[in-house]
C-alpha cells in the first residue's frame, strides 16, 4: 500500500461509516496505465465519493475479455472497444454503451519507410503484423476498401498475428505493425528508431476508425432506476476525472503510477502516454457521437470478417450522459 | 469402506429424496437431477452385468451422453448466457459448419507444430539419454540443463522463439521441443538403467559388444519407461503448440483461432477448437499406448486378466 492510497482509503472508510455508499465495480480492458487516467483521477480526487460511490477498478490484461467479466457478474460496468462490445451484443450478451469518453481512435499502422511503403496502396506484397483479439477490424475494413487481399493470396498482404509488443517490426519479421499513438509507437521510438525512419497510417485518417474506450453496462441493469442513477453519477464523476486528467496530464500520470500494483510502468512512459491520451479525449463530454458510431458500424460491416453481420439495434443510449450532464 | 454400511436401498432413496426436495423448490433442478440419477441407476444396473462385453462398451458411452445431456439441459433450462457456456448443440453446429477452418487449424497446429516438435524433442532426448548413459560426466552436466529448460515458463519462451524462428509453425515446434525434452530424457535415462546387473553380466559372458547389449537387452527393458515418456509428452506437445500461438502466429492455427474467437466472444468456436484438441490429444495418446501394447507385450503392466 502506498502513501497516497492510505488517506484515500481512510477517507472512504470514514465516509462509508457516515453514509452507505453505492458500490460500483469497473472492469478495465488493459493493465493499469494512463489510458485509464480519468477513472483513477476520479477515484483519487474523491469525485466518486462526492457522488456517493464506492468504486473498485479492476485492471485487465491480455487474456481478460471484459464482456465475459460483465456477463459473469464480476463487474457493473466495463470499458471496451466498440467492435468487441458489438460482437458481444450480436452473440446474445446485451451490452449498451452509456458513455464514450474517447472521441478519437488511437489505433494506427506503423511501417518502415525503407520497405518502400509511402502510401496505403504500397502495402500490397508486404508483411503486416497486427493485433487480433478484436483490434484487427479497422485494418481488415481498410484493406477491403483498398481491394488488397489479406488471405495470403498473390499481390496481397501477408498477415501475422502479433503479440503485444513491437519486436516483429524491430526484428524486421514484418514491414508494418499495429501500434497505439499512446503506447507501442513510443516503444519503437524508445528502441532507438527515429520517427523519420517510420511511416504511420492512422485509421481515422482513412475513415476506418472504430470507437475505442467506451463505458458499457448490461441492458437489463439499466432498467433498474437505482442502477441507472448509480451509473449517472459514475459517468458524471468519471468525466470530471477525465477533464482534470486532460488539464493536468503529468499529475494524472503520477496518480496512475500510484495505483499500478504491478510496478511495471515508468514515469516517462506514463506521462507521455497521458499526453497522447489527452488528445483522444479532448472535446468530448462523454456523449456518444452518432456519426462516429455509424462509422464504427460501417467499418465492421465492410471488414468482410463476420464480426457483426447486421446493423445493431439499441447498442447505445444517451439517457445516462443526458442525465449526468443535466446538473 | 464406509459405503459398506449403507443399506442397498440407501442411495436410491437418497436420490429420490433429493429429487423431491428439488421439485418443491425448482422444477428445472429436479429435471436435471432426475436425468442424472436415472442414468446413474442405469449404469449401476448395467455394470453389475459388466462381464458381458456389450455392457463394458455401453457403460462409458451412457456416462458420456449423460454428461452432454446434463450440460445441454442446464444451459437451456437456466438460460445460461452464451458467453459463459454455450450448449453442446451450438458447439456441434459450429463444428459442422466450420469443418474446413478446423481442419486447417488442426493441420497447422497439430500436424506441423506439435508433431514436428514432438518428434524432434523426443528424438533428441532419446539420443541425449544414450549419451548420458555412457558418460557420468554428461549425466552430471546434461540432466541439470534439461531440468533448467523444462522449468522455463512457456509465456517467456514462446515470444522469444517467435523472434528467433519466425511466426510460422517452426517457433511452435521449438516451444514443444523445450517442453518435451526433459520428461523424455529423464524417462529414457531411467529406462536404460532398468536392466539388472545379472542380465548385463550374462551379456558380457556372451562377449556381447555395447551395441549388441543395447539393442538386445537394454533398449527392450527400457521400453516401458520410454513409452511412459512418450505418453506424457503427447499432451505436453499439444498444450505447447496451442498456447505458443497466443504469442504470435500466422492467421491460422488452433491457438490463434481460440484467441481471436475469444476476442469476438464466439464461444461456440472456442469450444469447437477445444473439442478438436481434446479428440486429437486422446487419439495421439491412444496411438502411442497402442504401439506400447504391441511392443512391450512381455511387460507385467500389459498383461490382461
Amino acid at each position: 500500500m502506498n502513501k497516497l492510497l492510505i488517506p484515500t482509503l481512510a477517507l472512504t472508510m470514514a465516509a462509508g461509516a457516515a453514509q452507505a455508499q453505492d458500490a460500483v465495480t469497473l472492469q478495465l480492458q488493459w493493465v493499469t496505465q494512463s489510458q485509464f487516467a480519468g477513472y483513477y483521477v476520479a477515484l483519487e480526487n474523491g469525485y466518486y465519493e462526492e457522488e456517493g460511490l464506492d468504486v473498485t477498478i479492476l485492471p485487465g490484461g491480455p487474456d481478460i475479455a471484459p464482456p465475459q467479466v460483465l456477463a459473469g457478474g464480476g463487474a457493473d460496468a466495463m470499458l471496451n472497444w466498440m467492435p468487441s462490445a458489438l460482437a458481444a451484443r450480436e452473440r446474445g450478451l446485451p451490452v449498451v454503451n452509456i458513455a464514450q469518453p474517447f472521441v478519437r481512435s488511437g489505433l494506427q499502422l506503423t511501417c518502415w519507410k525503407d520497405s518502400g511503403i509511402a502510401e496505403p496502396a504500397d502495402l500490397a506484397g508486404h508483411t503486416v503484423a497486427h493485433w487480433f483479439f478484436g483490434n484487427e477490424y479497422p485494418f481488415m475494413g481498410w484493406m477491403n476498401q483498398l481491394g488488397i487481399p489479406v488471405d495470403g493470396s498473390e499481390g496481397g498482404v501477408t498477415l501475422l498475428q502479433a503479440g503485444f509488443n513491437v519486436d516483429p517490426l524491430l526484428q524486421r519479421q514484418a514491414d508494418c505493425i499495429s501500434t497505439m499513438t499512446y503506447n507501442e509507437y513510443w516503444q519503437i521510438i524508445d528502441a532507438g528508431v527515429s520517427p523519420d525512419e517510420l511511416v504511420t497510417f492512422r485509421y481515422s485518417d482513412y475513415g476506418m476508425d472504430t470507437l475505442e474506450d467506451g463505458i458499457y453496462v448490461l441492458e437489463d441493469n439499466l432498467n433498474d432506476p437505482a442502477f441507472f442513477d448509480k451509473m449517472t453519477r459514475f459517468v458524471r464523476a468519471s468525466m470530471k476525472g477525465w477533464a482534470w486528467a486532460a488539464e493536468n496530464p503529468d499529475d494524472a500520470a503520477m496518480i496512475v503510477l500510484d495505483y499500478d500494483e504491478t510496478g511495471a510502468q515508468t514515469e516517462t512512459h506514463q506521462k507521455r502516454m497521458m499526453g497522447e491520451i489527452a488528445l483522444l479525449v479532448a472535446g468530448g463530454d462523454g456523449t456518444l457521437d452518432e456519426a462516429s458510431y455509424a462509422r464504427t458500424v460501417r467499418t465492421l460491416l465492410e471488414g468482410g470478417d463476420a464480426v457483426i453481420t447486421a446493423e445493431p439495434a439499441g447498442a447505445w443510449t444517451h439517457a445516462v450522459t443526458d442525465a449526468a450532464l443535466a446538473n | 469402506m464406509r459405503v459398506g454400511v449403507i443399506p442397498y436401498w440407501g442411495l436410491p432413496a437418497l436420490g429420490v429424496a433429493l429429487i423431491v426436495w428439488a421439485a418443491l423448490n425448482d422444477m428445472r433442478l429436479a429435471l436435471i437431477l432426475g436425468v442424472w440419477f436415472g442414468a446413474w441407476a442405469l449404469n449401476a444396473w448395467l455394470s453389475d452385468r459388466a462381464h458381458r462385453r456389450g455392457a463394458r462398451l455401453v457403460v462409458p458411452l451412457i456416462f458420456g451422453v449423460t454428461l452432454l445431456a446434463l450440460w445441454e439441459m442446464a444451459v437451456q433450462l437456466y438460460d445460461i448466457s452464451f458467453v459463459i457456456l454455450p450448449a453442446p448443440s451450438a458447439i456441434w453446429a459450429r463444428i459442422v459448419t466450420e469443418t474446413a477452418t478446423l481442419w486447417a487449424d488442426f493441420q497447422q497446429t497439430i500436424l506441423k507444430g506439435a508433431l514436428a516438435g514432438y518428434a524432434m524433442g523426443c528424438g533428441a532426448a532419446f539420443l541425449a539419454a544414450l549419451a548420458v548413459d555412457r558418460s557420468p560426466f554428461l549425466q552430471r552436466g546434461l540432466l541439470p540443463i534439461g531440468n533448467f529448460i523444462a522449468a522455463l515458463p512457456i509465456v517467456g519462451t514462446a515470444p522469444i522463439f517467435v523472434m528467433w524462428f519466425g511466426f510460422g509453425w517452426q517457433s511452435k515446434s521449438a516451444v514443444v521441443v523445450a517442453m518435451v525434452f526433459f520428461p523424455m530424457l529423464v524417462n529414457c535415462v531411467q529406462g536404460l538403467k532398468a536392466s539388472d546387473a545379472m542380465q548385463r553380466d550374462l551379456m558380457r559372458t556372451y562377449a556381447a559388444s555395447y551395441p549388441q547389449t543395447l539393442i538386445k537387452l537394454r533398449l527392450p527393458t527400457a521400453l516401458p519407461f520410454i513409452f511412459n515418456g512418450l505418453k506424457i509428452c503427447t499432451t505436453l506437445a499439444l498444450i505447447g503448440a496451442i498456447v505458443a500461438e497466443f504469442f504470435g502466429s500466422p492467421t491460422v492455427g488452433m491457438g490463434f483461432r481460440i484467441k481471436i474467437e475469444m476476442g469476438r466472444l464466439a464461444m461456440d468456436m472456442v469450444w469447437a477448437e477445444i473439442a478438436v484438441a481434446a479428440l486429437a490429444g486422446s487419439l495421439f495418446y491412444g496411438i502411442v499406448a497402442l504401439i506400447e501394447r504391441k511392443t512391450t507385450f512381455w511387460h507385467p503392466s500389459q498383461r490382461r486378466g
